[in-house]
């Protein structure tokens, strides 16, 4: 059992900042500056990497790549 | 996969040359798939190497924005900054500005090629840290100082920006 008044650790601010930490733990943050602070910051860093937009290659993409794919016939021979 | 790869090379081009090639990889060697592992995490280890031996090839461990990390003189400094923003010198070049532009981008691209795939992993893509260890071959305590490293560098970066 973990002590209520034990600093976070890394682990445990990690779960705080995805809003998955038990309870029982993220108690301590009402009553400790050190790791409200850390643990905030941290926060942050993680929202911002979260919210990051996903790319996507050009139009045309796809049939540069299946131009260029082996694909069996079926007399078990390859074509390009 | 490829924002992660354009993550790590930063240059949309090189990105697509080496998705092409990561995608020609997995539909050519199909038969060498195992199926104990997720078919996505196979892939990401296979863009992760390609990113990796690219980055490994052309000596630029990091990417850094402010000189080559040997850079000693302030000459030396600005020949190897990364100039970001001004100088667009075409559409493509203008487009990499404003995706990779941004503040928290500047940071990923500071980190080492080794963090920056483990961090992208993590909270980009949303693995597990099992996951990563898997995709990366890494042992699973390496995977978490490697992400509470880059947690670490990346707030430092940030917080630099911010006073």
């Amino acid at each position: 059992m973990t002590d209520i008044s034990m600093h976070l650790n890394t682990d445990e601010i990690e779960l705080w900042a995805q809003g998955l930490l038990p309870a029982a733990r993220a108690m301590h943050l009402a009553d400790c500056s050190l790791c409200r602070v850390e643990a905030q910051r941290e926060r942050k860093v993680i929202l911002e990497l979260v919210q990051l937009p996903k790319y996507a290659p050009s139009a045309g993409f796809a049939d540069r790549v299946m131009a260029q794919v082996k694909i069996p016939t079926p007399s078990g021979d390859w074509q390009v | 996969m490829f924002s992660l790869l354009y993550r790590m090379v930063r240059d949309r081009a090189l990105a697509e040359d080496l998705a092409q090639e990561t995608f020609i990889k997995v539909l050519n060697g199909i038969k060498s798939y195992k199926p104990e592992f997720k078919f996505s995490s196979w892939i990401f280890k296979i863009a992760n190497n390609a990113a990796i031996d690219h980055l490994r090839r052309k000596s630029i461990d990091t990417l850094s924005l402010d000189g080559a990390p040997g850079a000693e003189t302030p000459d030396q400094v600005r020949a190897t900054s990364l100039q970001l923003g001004d100088r667009a010198e075409s559409p493509l070049d203008e487009v990499q500005s404003r995706e990779l532009g941004t503040a928290i981008e500047r940071a990923i691209a500071r980190l080492r090629p080794e963090y920056r795939s483990c961090i992208l992993l993590r909270h980009v893509e949303g693995y597990s840290y099992e996951e990563i260890a898997d995709t990366l071959d890494l042992p699973l305590g390496t995977v978490k100082t490697y992400i509470h490293r880059a947690r670490n560098e990346l707030r430092g970066y940030l917080d630099d920006r911010r006073e």
